[in-house]
């Protein structure tokens, strides 16, 4: 068979090793071979790339230097950055929020997990783990490791020496160029090279390819240059209507801060290409973000409507119902997740929560038992917690504290843990233990409010009113409507002010 | 008792400021730093053109002036020499042109100006030192006795409640090589024991025209009230109180028949009558009060536990209202060609609340909390309101002439939030179908549940165990060594911070001879302090250690770390620490 017929048979076949590998010899026979050079970048290329769309992790740098920031305060609902403006939905008190200040999603993606930190102290107190890390720039974290491991993949050095092209040359020609350009940036990471490149070859066909355009976009994106890269994209967009592009503009509205234009753009592509559950999907999330639960359960019904094997939207809309008190809904969603196939700790884990709630008893545990057997290092406590949760629901202290315990050996810093044992300290008693698990609970996590409030609670009861009222304030920064800890609070007052 | 108590929380928006006020002046940098007790507004030039005084407390301990502002402009300044309590303005004579006085009380003195220039200082009689003290300071000049009996003596009285002179006390707390000097220095001087002023106020002497002549009524820290002579200022009576007057409020004249209602700082409200020697008590508040006015026969006093709380001068408490903040400064208002009167709150929360009688009538918003506030005639115009703010503003509000304060109760009726329905989910089919099943299945389930259930217990106790038996908590449960472990990681790499806290959970036991030591793959990692001694640890203090880690790979992985607490001469660790490190970043070329 001719070789070069098979490696375009194993590049088809997604076999990139095999067809790199028939390259190589290809192009040792002889080094002129375009076809087979070609060949190999786009399989160099394809091995390491990810869908750019998708991952989107904002880095330090990006946070807490941001200087396309306009107004310092926003109008209430139009940022992303200060998601409590625009509530709808379940309080804070019933769906518990993340780190960011926003509630927890049914679906983890880059950045619904670890918020933006308000301070620098915050920023670089590292995570979790290893996981949620957030990298300094967006420019390092997940590009650098890919890119490390492409090289590590070649031994005997790169394959393309990006030094010695002369890009100029290469610009001329639109059919290598665009595979060289590609392997430029998914394989090498290097934007620099790759931004000279496209910017020489969209030069070259007169600015009249969208293609250069959108990657030119992509490049000016990742070096931090929004404007540039929503010119771009608006460019590309006149010539020619794409999904992905929509979708890399609201991108850059998003980093902007600009919830409401990035919408605005998805909602021109939706008068496009109907029903696209990429561009719905994209609102949806918008909407989660802003904390306005309503409408993102809307897109995300939308979503459904086209395309009903779409995990995220099924999670999400199963977390909603699970949260607004509904949990036999949930139960519903979860389901038909295991019919589709997903089969994991954390699904097993929600199904036993909504059997508990939803009084079908007799399938809770077993669930459990199975989100334990599936469990890894990182989901093990939050199985344990949840167990700990249900062994409160049915009175039983002892197991609630053991599961507790066993929530904070797997993972160190579980705050919530560490405020339930406190709770169950109280009860029993133990003021000073109580004391210690729930200030390692506000070091850990200073967005929950409810160490706050049961430390002042503590305070209160041993008499130490000056903690007690400090502790109550903190409790309402990040709860402003916390019905008990104002009531504590206004307590206090009428104590201070009594004679 | 008919006390009626209401939120004013409903009303505001029946109440807003809709134009009632003329903004006249703003000026947010003014620099001032008063209260309510030391503004004034007097034509003290004769010239129909009413002043606005102002008694400027500066920084607090310098910088005290004596400010006069002739429309928004300032047209004088005196120098104060201690912290002013009170300003007030007095006709002293029957000389034409008809120029009032300023008094501005300070420290143990009155100042008056007049046509702004200093005119008189008086100084309250001194009081009765206690001959025991006298005695003693005798004794140690006549060097009869040394300065440590004298230490002992002073103490001794003051344990036994005597008041001593401002001498005395300040000797008591001197360091011990320090007594001699002081005694040194001031045996030759005669012992004074002096009070201070703590509230100011006028009283017509004769006459109750706008211009006739007035005594100044003063309290002191010595729990006493004066009534000053305006010609030669002389004390024409003194009457006593049960404890330090802080608000004063005069009416009546000298001559015929006057009231001293006056706020104590025991919470208690007192009534000077002439003639009388003592005060008689009147009210008793539940909280201390923060200001003190007079409305016809009633009495407003506004509470630290925001509250505004009239009463009767017979001590009949009429109403109380709920504030939404708590006050900073009250001030009567009266505006005689309306025949408009009521009581105008400042509250903490930048509004300035005006109540007739109980009902809420206006509200004024401000840019910044009114600490200070004065309504009266300023320059030609009637109707002016000066306000200062906490950060040093000053605001003056004209009141239209158009203005009609509506009086009624704006809070009738159920509230508001009584008719907004609660958002309960409605109950779906699914919950009463699973719930048919739960009924039809009951027993099946229930055993299925226990069954379940005594497998978890099981498992977790098991697991449970196998955790304590390594020592994988990083909070003891062993009732011995009462301990908890947190440990951060901070940095962005390759070099990172690690914090470990470590904290005694133990109501009273100290623990001794801890260490802390780290395990991890040294190919990744390079710990600075590997070994960390740990000093004693007292019971509920965090105490943090700290060490750097160096990651030495650049391969874009990440380990664990365990962090072990140990005592010495054991080799099983009483706490684990389990740190997932994060990725190092590496160097980025962008």
């Amino acid at each position: 068979m001719d070789p070069m017929f098979l490696a375009y048979s194993f590049f088809r076949r997604r076999k990139f090793e095999q067809c790199v590998n028939l390259c190589t010899q290809l192009l040792e026979k002889n080094p002129y071979d375009q076809a087979a050079w070609s060949l190999k970048t786009k399989a160099l290329t394809e091995q390491v790339y990810v869908d750019e769309v998708e991952m989107d992790e904002e880095g330090i740098a990006e946070m807490l230097m941001d200087d396309n920031a306009i107004a310092q305060i926003t109008r209430p609902g139009t940022s992303l950055k200060k998601p409590g403006t625009s509530q709808s939905g379940p309080s804070q008190g019933v769906r518990p929020m993340s780190q960011s200040g926003r509630p927890l999603s049914g679906f983890v993606r880059p950045g619904t997990q670890s918020g933006r930190p308000g301070t620098m102290e915050q920023a670089i107190k590292t995570p979790r783990t290893a996981h949620t890390a957030r990298p300094v720039t967006s420019a390092s974290g997940r590009y650098v490791r890919l890119g490390t491991a492409s090289m590590l993949s070649t031994p005997d050095g790169p394959f393309i020496n990006l030094a010695r092209l002369n890009f100029s040359k290469y610009a001329q020609r639109p059919n290598l160029a665009k595979t060289l350009f590609e392997y430029i940036l998914y394989h090498e990471n290097d934007v620099r090279n790759a931004l000279e490149l496209g910017a020489l070859a969209t030069e070259a066909c007169q600015f009249k390819d969208w293609w250069w355009k959108v990657q030119l976009g992509k490049c000016f994106y990742r070096l931090g240059l929004y404007r540039e890269a929503e010119r771009q994209f608006k460019s590309a967009m006149n010539q020619m209507d794409m999904v992905d592009t929509f979708l890399y503009l609201a991108k850059v509205y998003v980093r902007l801060d600009q919830p409401l234009t990035a919408v605005e753009i998805f909602k021109q592509g939706l008068e496009k290409f109907p029903g696209e559950t990429a561009i719905l999907t994209g609102i949806a999330r918008i909407y989660e973000g802003l904390n306005d639960m309503e409408n993102t359960v809307k897109y995300y019904k939308d979503v459904l409507h086209y395309d009903n094997m779409h995990v995220e939207a099924i999670a999400c809309i199963g977390t909603n119902h699970f949260y607004t008190d509904q949990p036999e809904v949930a139960l519903k969603f979860y389901r038909r997740l295991l019919q589709m196939g997903v089969h994991n700790a954390e699904l097993y884990n929600n199904l036993g929560l909504c059997c508990f709630y939803a009084q079908q008893y007799d399938m809770t545990l077993t669930c459990f038992e199975r989100a334990l057997a599936l469990s890894t290092e990182e989901n093990a406590s939050d199985v344990w917690y949840n167990i700990g949760h249900i062994a409160l629901g049915i009175g039983d202290s002892n197991l609630a504290y053991q599961c507790f315990r066993l929530a904070l050996t797997n993972n160190n810093d579980h705050a919530e843990a560490y405020n339930n044992l406190g709770v169950l300290e109280l009860r029993k008693g133990h003021l000073e233990q109580a004391r210690a698990f729930f200030q390692a609970s506000t070091v850990l996590s200073p967005h929950m409010f409810e160490p706050h409030y049961n430390y002042a609670v503590l305070s209160d009861r041993v008499g130490d009113l000056q903690t007690s009222f400090s502790e109550a304030q903190k409790a309402l920064t990040s709860f402003p409507d916390h019905a008990d800890s104002k009531d504590l609070l206004k307590q206090l007052k009428q104590h201070f002010s009594l004679l | 008792m008919t006390s009626q108590s209401t939120t004013s929380k409903d009303s505001i928006d029946a109440t807003r400021d809709d134009g009632k006020w003329l903004s006249a002046f703003y000026d947010p940098v003014a620099s001032l730093y008063t209260f309510s007790q030391c503004i004034t507004l007097s034509d003290i030039n004769a010239d129909g053109d009413n002043k606005l005084i102002i008694a400027d407390l500066g920084t607090g301990s310098y910088q005290m002036k004596l400010k006069v502002y002739k429309g928004t402009n300032l047209v004088s300044e005196n120098t104060l020499i201690d912290l002013p309590t009170g300003v007030a303005t007095f006709y002293m004579d029957q000389n034409e042109p008809r120029t009032p006085a300023v008094a501005v009380a300070s420290g143990p003195y009155m100042y008056v100006y007049k046509n702004l220039r200093p005119y008189f200082k008086f100084t309250l009689p001194s009081l009765e030192i206690n001959p025991l003290e006298q005695d003693v300071w005798n004794q140690v000049r006549d060097e009869r006795i040394d300065v440590g009996v004298l230490r002992e003596m002073l103490e001794g009285m003051r344990a036994e409640g005597t008041s001593l002179t401002v001498r005395s006390l300040r000797f008591i707390q001197l360091q011990a090589e320090d007594l001699e000097a002081f005694a040194n220095q001031y045996k030759h001087t005669p012992l004074k024991k002096q009070t201070v002023i703590t509230s100011l106020g006028t009283m017509k002497k004769s006459l109750a025209e706008e211009d006739a002549i007035s005594c100044l009524v003063l309290g002191t820290e010595s729990k006493q009230v004066y009534i000053l002579d305006p010609e030669a200022f002389t004390v024409l009576s003194t009457m006593n109180l049960p404890s330090v007057p802080v608000f004063l409020n005069v009416s009546g004249l000298y001559d015929v028949e006057f009231r001293i209602i006056v706020a104590c700082r025991n919470g208690n409200i007192y009534m000077l009558k002439r003639g009388t020697k003592n005060a008689r008590s009147c009210i008793e508040l539940n909280s201390q009060p923060v200001g003190l006015e007079r409305m016809g026969k009633n009495i407003v006093v506004g509470c630290m536990d925001e509250t505004l709380q009239c009463y009767t001068t017979k001590g009949k408490k009429l109403w109380t209202i709920k504030l939404p903040a708590s006050i900073t400064s009250m001030e009567n208002v009266d505006h005689k060609s309306k025949g408009f009167k009521a009581v105008m709150v400042a509250l903490s929360n930048c509004e300035v609340h005006i109540y007739k009688d109980k009902y809420l009538v206006n509200i004024i918003k401000t840019e910044d909390i009114v600490t200070g506030m004065k309504f009266g005639r300023f320059g030609r115009e009637d109707a002016s309101l000066i306000m200062t703010t906490k950060g040093g503003g000053l605001i003056v509000k004209i009141l239209k002439r158009t203005a009609v304060f509506e009086e009624k109760d704006a809070t009738a009726g159920p509230p508001v939030s009584q008719n907004i329905k609660l958002n309960v989910p409605k109950k779906t089919k699914l919950f009463v179908d699973q719930t048919m099943r739960e009924r039809e299945h009951c027993v099946s389930m229930h055993r299925m549940f226990q069954h379940d259930l005594y497998r978890l217990r099981l498992d977790a106790a098991r697991s449970y165990v196998k955790a304590l038996e390594t020592s994988m908590n990083p909070v003891s449960t062993n009732t011995t060594e009462p301990l908890k472990l947190s440990a951060q990681v901070q940095g962005i790499g390759p070099t990172f911070k690690l914090t470990v806290n470590l904290q005694n959970t133990s109501i009273s036991t100290a623990s001794f001879n801890l260490l802390i030591t780290f395990q991890f793959d040294d190919r990744l990692y390079n710990i600075h302090k590997t070994y960390i001694p740990v000093p004693m640890l007292v019971p509920g203090l965090s105490y943090a250690f700290e060490t750097f880690v160096d990651c030495l790979s650049d391969k874009g992985i990440s380990d664990t770390i365990k962090v072990f607490v140990l005592r010495q001469g054991r080799s099983v660790p009483i706490i684990t620490a389990m740190i997932s490190m994060p990725v190092s970043e590496t160097m980025v070329v962008v």
